[in-house]
């Protein structure tokens, strides 16, 4: 029951992980991406059409990652070129991008919201042989898809590369305090860019994850507010990697949790489900509490 | 040598041996009708540190943002190493070794001061930044410019001072030789004004070239090699060190063309209606703008301030009226201490605030005349059981916008279809209207045309016959010498002097520029 | 990091002439929806026609549009309702489901009541259930000065995880499928106008609060001064206006609003509460606020088409293989756009910090 329950729950943060990052570093450039439920849900569909038509999972990924860099790019070049409310596009966008989806399964390829392509290519299972039948840590390291040795290699990868690269550093002056960063020759308008397409490309990737997962197919509504639960995970987590990845688990577990309680005991899944956006409201209130004393001038 | 007339322009550089490291030739810079720069000289020699200085709105600022390539000039050029020079903008003049510290410092709190000291300039290995290499540079930098830096704290943690010398420190680290610094004193305290103008020192004496602005007299002498005056957006004089001393910067910043000050004996004034007591005020950022204030307003009285901007004024008017939270001290409108309480409740106590921000807070601009003019706690006047009376809030429209004597189409036009000086006397009719206890008002003529001025200063002369006392906040002495009863000036958030009516120029200008009191300097001989 | 999106909250609506601020988002939207729909082998001018005539083409027709548009006349006019104090809330949504929820589950035990007194009852009760998913949120903004559009969206996810599990936890009707509480009286259902279609009094209602709303903005001194904010807040503060009462009111109000439109959508269309209850009323609210800029005529109008698209929508399905989704396209495109400018952007090269010329 345990192995399971740890299955699950390492199965969904995968998916919850690179959003979650994506999200992160956008917001580090000083974007607020709300946009990431649509982008995993381009990811998922372009990732299961990608693997059957190519027969690879790994093409699967690379097509899914390559689709939500555009849309990434494309929503922030709307927000940046076009002086579009970061909230509201983001939130359109989610709202066009389901659209699409359901468009075009209906009309384009004439399913009713549920896509199991022929031939898809699932993520395969990779076993550790020497800890696989140890008890608790067979179950967490062994038969992992690639996603989530990905994952672990993400998160220190990303705070490594945000504290000791040009283009981490840039990045987080460009969020900070943008006037600096522009007085300094920083181009601040390519550094949001990049970031916008570096969330979008996580984020499809984490969809991907989802369809070419255990389940092996699509389907619109499979995304289900897990972009919207990455946004509250890099809420929670300050923007920064190992914080957000932990509240990735955080969440990634009360998903799970849900799960298996829906098959019992329904009403507490429901409960469950507004945990993490409870645990943002508490962090806001927090941070402005403390910010409180800080200005003297009284605005609206 | 120097000229101290202001007909014919001074010597640039007497000896011409030594080509100035960085200079101006006959800069002029307009900004539409206002010339902000006319037919500048500066000679900069390497090595030297060299003060800029002059009073509100002289130039100075626009001067140095075109040293470093931020404006380019009308006419004339920059000169860079004795040769004019076409500055493509900040890049450029870096590439040359130029560098400028703005008021508004660029440093990311979010940052470390190491990872602020190399931001954009990174030393890398395969694309890896290398925080040893960039920690030694730092250090020795640091190290020849008098100063210990920790640098892993976070700028945030630390004080504005420390993040303006890391600011320098960025300059150096990319190659600049010459530092440009606009008011650097500005945000520090007397001890971190010593540091700075040591270390200042230090790196003249390394080589460096300093350009700095500034209006602190006791500063640019004890620190100034030459000396350059800026008034009214051209150079009237240039100094040498053995030249430079308070009295004769004073005497050429301020000028000497007494206007004669229009006399009205007013009435007595009668009870204090505004006691400020210990007063103290922070900006955003925590700093001390306001240190420890007291004064006293009558009932029927004009009281000036005077002080260079930037000394603490507009914290002082904002905290006055409601604006600014103030840390500690007492601000007792008719015997209560409202220190504490909201711009509302000021308001109902009788008082009324003129800001110096007139479109962004003097007027709502979108919205109607009308609706501009009714916008006030006194909305109960005008309404009854939460509805507005359209009829009186036309008439009280009407009555403010008459006594004003405000041009305008109808009072349903937006306020932003008003001329500058029509929409400054639809603020001031505003809070004028009905007698207040007391009016604060800040730099209430700014922007405003000659016929506009001479308008609100009836309007002021008028709310003190009505027995208002009036704070005034002005950067026109000529308009304080004119307005007020007595003017008191601040100098780095403090009150460093009263004057009486009838002061002079020189007199008030010496004391904002941090000078000593006539009567204080008579009193030690 | 709190202070990057209160920079943004200002919400800077373009200004490119009315007329043409509420037209180009709506073309851009028309040419979005034509390619989705060409691309895959349709013909955009034939299904444009089609929804129109089903919109608009008789009687039934209209009658179905309208019935589709009142509840987006509430979630519009909660959104423009805050949008004009310079509030951004995006909560509409979750007062809706709150609101929608506490009718039908008090309203299925309301046989044999006085239908007047019941409805009024039952409405009130919407109201306020949706105010109070507006509380903590209001509270927030209004002490602490916490971004609301965060606190808003959270809530919204809350409020609707709190709806799902009471309706399993107390109100789920026995023999229904998953999620369904007990139909409200007949007692309590509103009204129709002109049977059979599904128009009811809520419209009316609807339209009577659109039109309460123009007065008081206009007429009170609060809603004189709640504008005032939107428009000028440093002036409102500086004029020691009741700002923080307007904040309040704000957020609350649209809180409330949005819960009355939960209510009359119960009495009035579905009575009862389901999953699903809410097909994305509140956000299709505020592309409605956004491109009707406050203006209540223009509410109307907004909601009118919008309206008419999913009532259209659902029907075109009968005769053309035009999947619905095409309608969240559309309006997607319309809230996307309605935000944003429509100067291309110039390439020059970025100024640094401007500074005060001296």
């Amino acid at each position: 029951m345990i192995d399971a329950l740890i299955a699950s729950t390492i199965a969904l943060t995968v998916a919850l992980v690179p959003a979650a990052i994506g999200g992160a570093i956008h917001r580090l450039s000083g974007i607020v991406n709300i946009g990431l439920e649509g982008h995993m849900l381009i990811g998922a569909l372009v990732g299961a059409v990608a693997s059957a038509w190519s027969g690879s999972w790994l093409v699967g990924l690379v097509l899914a990652a390559t689709a939500g860099a555009a849309s990434g790019l494309l929503v922030n070049l709307v927000i940046t070129r076009m002086r579009g409310n970061e909230i509201i596009v983001g939130l359109g966008f989610n709202i066009v991008a389901l659209g699409v989806v359901g468009y075009i399964l209906r009309a384009g390829m004439g399913v009713s919201g549920t896509l199991r392509p022929e031939g898809l290519r699932r993520l395969p299972t990779i076993d550790v042989p020497g800890v696989a039948d140890v008890p608790v840590l067979g179950a967490l390291l062994s038969g992992q898809s690639p996603m989530f040795w990905f994952c672990l290699v993400l998160v220190p990868a990303t705070a490594w590369l945000l504290g000791n690269t040009p283009w981490g550093l840039q990045l987080r002056a460009t969020g900070a305090l943008e006037p600096a960063a522009v007085s300094l020759g920083l181009r601040s308008l390519a550094i949001r860019d990049g970031a916008g397409l570096v969330a979008g490309l996580l984020s499809a990737l984490g969809g991907a994850t989802l369809s070419l997962g255990n389940v092996g197919l699509f389907n619109e509504n499979m995304i289900a507010g897990r972009g919207y639960v990455a946004l509250a995970a890099f809420y929670f987590g300050r923007s920064w990697p190992l914080p957000t990845a932990l509240a990735c688990l955080l969440f990634g577990f009360f998903d799970a949790l849900q799960i298996r309680l829906q098959t019992g005991v329904g009403a507490s899944a429901d409960l469950l489900s507004t945990l993490p956006y409870l645990a943002v409201v508490v962090i806001l209130t927090a941070t402005a509490l403390r910010e409180l004393r800080r200005g003297s001038r009284r605005m609206v | 040598m120097t000229s101290a007339t202001a007909t014919d322009r001074p010597a640039a550089d007497p000896a011409g041996s030594i080509p100035c490291r960085i200079g101006a030739r006959s800069v002029t810079k307009r900004f539409g009708t206002l010339t902000a720069n006319s037919d500048i000289d500066l000679d900069v020699l390497p090595g030297s540190v060299h003060a800029v200085i002059g009073e509100n709105g002289a130039g100075k600022t626009t001067l140095m943002r075109i040293l470093y390539g931020l404006e380019r000039p009308d006419e004339g050029d920059v000169l860079v190493d004795g040769r004019p020079v076409r500055l493509r903008g900040p890049r450029d003049a870096i590439a040359r070794g130029i560098g400028l510290v703005q008021q508004e410092l660029s440093v990311v709190p979010e940052l470390t001061l190491l990872e602020n000291l190399v931001l954009g300039a990174e030393p890398t290995f395969a694309g890896r930044i290398q925080w040893s290499t960039a920690r030694e540079q730092g250090e020795r930098l640091a190290r020849d410019a008098g100063l210990s830096i920790d640098w892993d704290t976070g700028a945030m943690h630390t004080s504005v001072a420390v993040q303006q010398q890391v600011e320098i420190l960025r300059l150096l680290y990319r190659g600049a030789d010459v530092l440009i610094l606009d008011e650097p004193t500005a945000v520090l305290a007397p001890a971190q004004v010593t540091e700075l103008l040591a270390m200042l020192r230090q790196l003249r004496n390394a080589g460096r070239t300093i350009v700095f602005i500034s209006h602190k007299l006791a500063e640019v002498v004890s620190v100034a090699d030459r000396v350059t005056v800026l008034r009214a957006g051209r150079a009237v004089a240039h100094l040498e060190h053995d030249e430079i001393d308070a009295d004769r910067l004073a005497a050429q910043i301020i000028g000497d063309n007494e206007q004669p000050v229009a006399s009205e004996a007013g009435g007595q004034p009668g009870e204090v209606v505004l006691a400020v007591e210990n007063l103290t005020v922070r900006d955003d950022r925590g700093l001390v703008r306001v240190d420890g204030v007291g004064f006293d307003i009558r009932a029927g009285e004009v009281v000036g301030f005077a002080a260079v901007a930037g000394n603490g004024q507009d914290e002082l008017a904002e905290a006055l009226a409601g604006i600014r939270r103030c840390r500690s001290g007492a601000i007792r409108l008719g015997g209560a201490d409202m220190a504490g309480d909201d711009v509302r409740a000021r308001r109902k106590a009788g008082l009324r605030y003129v800001s110096p921000d007139r479109k962004r807070e003097g007027l709502a601009l979108q919205l109607s005349l009308r609706d501009n003019a009714i916008a006030t706690p006194d909305l109960s006047t005008i309404s009854r059981w939460g509805l507005l009376s359209a009829k009186r809030a036309r008439s009280r429209t009407s009555e403010i916008l008459r006594s004003a004597d405000v041009r305008f189409g109808t009072i349903a036009d937006p306020a932003s279809s008003l001329s500058g000086g029509n929409q400054q006397r639809v603020v001031i009719g505003r809070e004028t209207n009905g007698s207040a206890r007391v009016l604060v008002a800040s730099q209430p003529t700014r922007g405003v045309d000659v016929r506009g001025v001479a308008y609100i200063s009836e309007l002021i002369r008028r709310a003190r016959r009505d027995g208002t006392g009036v704070v005034l906040f002005s950067e026109e002495l000529d308009e304080l010498r004119d307005l007020c009863d007595r003017i008191l000036v601040l100098h780095g958030g403090r009150l460093v002097g009263e004057l009486p009516r009838g002061a002079t120029r020189a007199e008030i200008g010496r004391l904002m520029l941090g000078g000593q009191a006539a009567t204080d300097e008579a009193r030690t001989a | 990091m709190t202070t990057i999106v209160e920079s943004r909250r200002r919400l800077r609506l373009p200004s490119l002439g009315s007329a043409g601020s509420v037209l180009a988002p709506v073309v851009v939207a028309l040419l979005v929806g034509a390619v989705v729909v060409a691309v895959t082998g349709n013909d955009p001018v034939s299904i444009y026609r089609t929804l129109a005539r089903e919109a608009f083409g008789g009687a039934d027709r209209v009658n179905a549009t309208l019935a589709a548009a009142t509840p987006l006349l509430f979630t519009g006019l909660a959104a423009a309702f805050a949008y004009r104090a310079g509030i951004f809330t995006v909560g509409v949504e979750g007062s809706f489901v709150a609101g929608g929820l506490a009718t039908a589950a008090i309203g299925s035990h309301m046989d044999g009541v006085v239908p007047a007194l019941g409805i009024a009852a039952l409405l009130v009760v919407a109201t306020f259930v949706g105010l109070v998913v507006a509380v903590l949120p209001a509270v927030l903004r209004a002490y602490a000065r916490v971004d609301e559009v965060v606190t808003t969206l959270m809530f919204n996810f809350i409020a609707s995880g709190l709806a799902s599990w009471s309706v399993q936890a107390f109100f789920q009707e026995r023999g229904q499928a998953n999620s369904a509480t007990a139909m409200v009286a007949d007692a309590v259902r509103l009204p129709e106008l002109a049977p059979p279609g599904q128009t009811n009094v809520g419209l009316l209602v609807a339209l009577a609060a659109v039109a309460v709303y123009w007065w008081w903005t206009r007429s009170t001194t609060l809603g004189f001064e709640l504008t005032t904010v939107g428009s000028a807040p440093r002036f409102a503060v500086a004029q020691g206006l009741r700002t923080r009462l307007v904040v309040l009111v704000a957020l609350l109000g649209a809180g409330a609003i949005g819960g009355l439109a939960g209510g009359v959508h119960t009495l009035g269309i579905v009575h009862r509460f389901t999953a699903g209850f809410s097909a994305g009323f509140g956000f299709t609210g505020i592309a409605i606020a956004l491109l009707a800029r406050f203006n209540p005529v223009g509410i109307v109008a907004a909601a009118i088409l919008f309206g008419a698209l999913n009532s259209a929508g659902t029907t075109a399905q009968l005769f053309i293989d035009l999947p619905i989704q095409i309608i969240d396209v559309l309006q997607g495109t319309v809230m996307v756009f309605a935000v944003a400018q429509f100067a291309l952007p110039r390439l020059r090269k970025r100024q640094a910090v401007p500074v005060a010329t001296t």
